[in-house]
């Protein structure tokens, strides 16, 4: 059970109208673990998330997901089938309050389940209390911290299997950085399977399980975390010397 | 007296506006777009629906439904034609010329399908009244009603149900909002349905109220749908209805005073000065001052 695969990705290709984005990346994340994809700028990582997603469709590859070849599939069946994708930048809904933000990511199950969405919705105030608090209040109100924790509370009420964050640190204070990482942490511990996008790969390195670099649409390493720290001339390239 | 009566005439008719503006108000709300051709679509519905009536003749309580049917056809095909490919951010300036493309368009089917130019149209028949040495015309109080209905009945539906936290989820970030799994695509045709019928019955009560349709009678809706939306608040359904009374009333009195010629002019003068004083309508946000909140909608 433990090394189940929940997410397959085999050669994936994906373009920008001429440009190459993605140049044949192969990846896998197991059930219950938490996978970070590192890489510097206009690596690719943000086009992964977004083929796999089914934001951008790929044109070569595979992507396999639970079991089920979900290869350029919509958003809208990936969501149903338990695929979440906290976008960089938070994009919260900043003129909706902070629960419409939250039902409106029950989107799929609002009109089937409204009583167990309410219930989700309780269960989500209970471990984000400043949500409870703040819970009338419109999301573009709140500072960068409280908007990430939205976003990622807003991607978990479509009962994700696998959830899928791209930089979730970008623009955050330090000390934010922190608890949006061991609420990551916690998540991952309770059983979520995580894909985390993250170019602070520092931080990465203390809650990931499994790593994946990416360079120019290519992935260029592919282990576990003893693995990396390890390879000293990843380590200069791309995580900077202070990093391990 | 007289002024209490000319101002009760010109809430009245402006009540037309009102029912025009909350189509506009909708569409702009949920999809941040201008669509210059709502009065024209509004048009054509009627004109194919006059059309299907001369074949039928048909009584008044089948004519509605027809006219809304037409109305919110019409609406559709503007939306898939001109509003859905152009649904990036880039494409808000190209939606909007091409919304004036298919204004001509319409119009010119429309008045193909209306030859003689005006033709007549269903009357409610309802007659005018006096209270207390003041006239009411039936009909219009049933407008006012109506809009005042429709307008209470839609930001009950966008604020308070589920389907309205769907569509300001849309209208907030449509990309967002199709990462929770939303049907954007959709969500922006059913708006354009919605508009339709808001307009189809928009259309029947004013043009019942003046018993004919003439081939401008598109160019009109647009033009003073629009002009009340843009007074009352962009986007603001309560806006709109407030917008649209507010119009007819300063209307009625400035064509009292100068002449009818001035009916026009107030118009233009009375957006240039909300324009310059409150850019965002007089219910809107003031989109200067408020630059977090310029993104406002419904």
């Amino acid at each position: 059970m433990a090394d189940k695969k929940i997410l397959e990705v085999e050669g994936l290709e994906t373009s920008y109208d001429m440009i190459k984005a993605l140049k044949g990346v192969s990846i896998s994340a197991l059930s219950g673990k938490l996978t970070c994809i590192l890489g510097p700028n206009g690596a690719g990582k943000s086009t992964l998330l977004f083929t796999l997603a089914g934001i951008l469709n790929s044109d070569q590859g595979k992507v396999i997901f639970d079991g089920e070849d979900i290869t350029n599939q919509k958003t809208s069946d990936l969501v149903e089938k338990g695929l979440a994708l906290v976008p960089e930048n938070r994009l919260i809904f900043p003129h909706l309050t902070v629960k419409e933000n939250l039902l409106a990511g029950a989107y799929s199950r609002l009109a089937k389940e409204r009583e167990k969405v309410e219930q989700d919705i309780s269960a989500i105030y209970a471990r984000f209390p400043v949500l409870k608090e703040r819970s009338s209040q419109l999301g573009g109100t709140m500072s960068g911290g409280e908007q990430q924790m939205l976003a990622v509370a807003r991607a978990l009420m479509s009962k994700p299997k696998l959830l899928l964050m791209d930089e979730p640190s970008v623009g955050l204070a330090p000390m934010i950085v922190n608890e949006i990482f061991s609420i990551i942490k916690q998540l991952n511990a309770e059983g979520i399977s995580i894909v985390l996008v993250e170019q602070n790969a520092s931080k990465a390195l203390e809650i990931g399980d499994y790593f994946y670099l990416l360079d120019q649409g290519k992935q260029i390493f592919g282990g576990s975390r003893e693995a990396i720290l390890k390879e000293n001339i990843i380590k200069k390239a791309y995580l900077g010397e202070s990093a391990g | 007296m007289e002024y209490i009566q000319i101002s009760i005439d010109g809430i009245l008719y402006g009540s037309s506006y009102s029912l025009i503006a909350l189509g506009f108000s909708l569409v702009f709300g949920v999809m941040r777009r201008i669509n210059l051709a709502y009065g024209s679509s509004l048009l054509l519905g009627v004109a194919i629906a006059l059309w299907v009536e001369n074949k039928l003749n048909t009584s008044i309580i089948f004519f509605i439904p027809i006219v809304l049917f037409f109305c919110s056809l019409s609406n559709l095909y503007v939306e898939r034609f001109c509003f859905a490919p152009h649904n990036t951010k880039a494409g808000v300036v190209v939606s909007m010329i091409s919304s004036f493309a298919i204004w001509m368009q319409l119009d010119e089917i429309s008045s193909q399908l209306l030859p003689d130019r005006t033709h007549s149209f269903p009357s409610l028949e309802i007659s005018t009244f006096e209270f207390g040495g003041l006239f009411f015309r039936g009909d219009q109080i049933l407008n006012i009603f109506i809009a005042f209905i429709i307008s209470a009945v839609l930001f009950m539906a966008v604020y308070k149900t589920k389907y309205g936290i769907v569509l300001r989820a849309v209208s907030n970030s449509a990309d967002t909002a199709k990462l929770m799994g939303c049907n954007t695509n959709l969500v922006n045709s059913l708006t354009f349905i919605l508009a339709g019928i808001l307009g189809g019955i928009a259309a029947f009560l004013v043009l019942s109220t003046e018993s004919q349709v003439t081939p401008l009678f598109g160019f009109w809706c647009t033009v003073k749908g629009l002009v009340a939306m843009m007074i009352g608040g962009l986007g603001s359904l309560t806006g709109a209805f407030w917008g649209g009374l507010l119009l007819g009333l300063l209307e009625a009195h400035f064509s009292y005073q100068f002449g009818p010629v001035f009916r026009e002019i107030t118009t233009f003068s009375i957006l240039l000065i909300v324009l310059i004083i409150r850019p965002g309508g007089l219910m809107g946000v003031n989109i200067y001052k408020d630059l977090k909140s310029r993104d406002e909608r419904i």
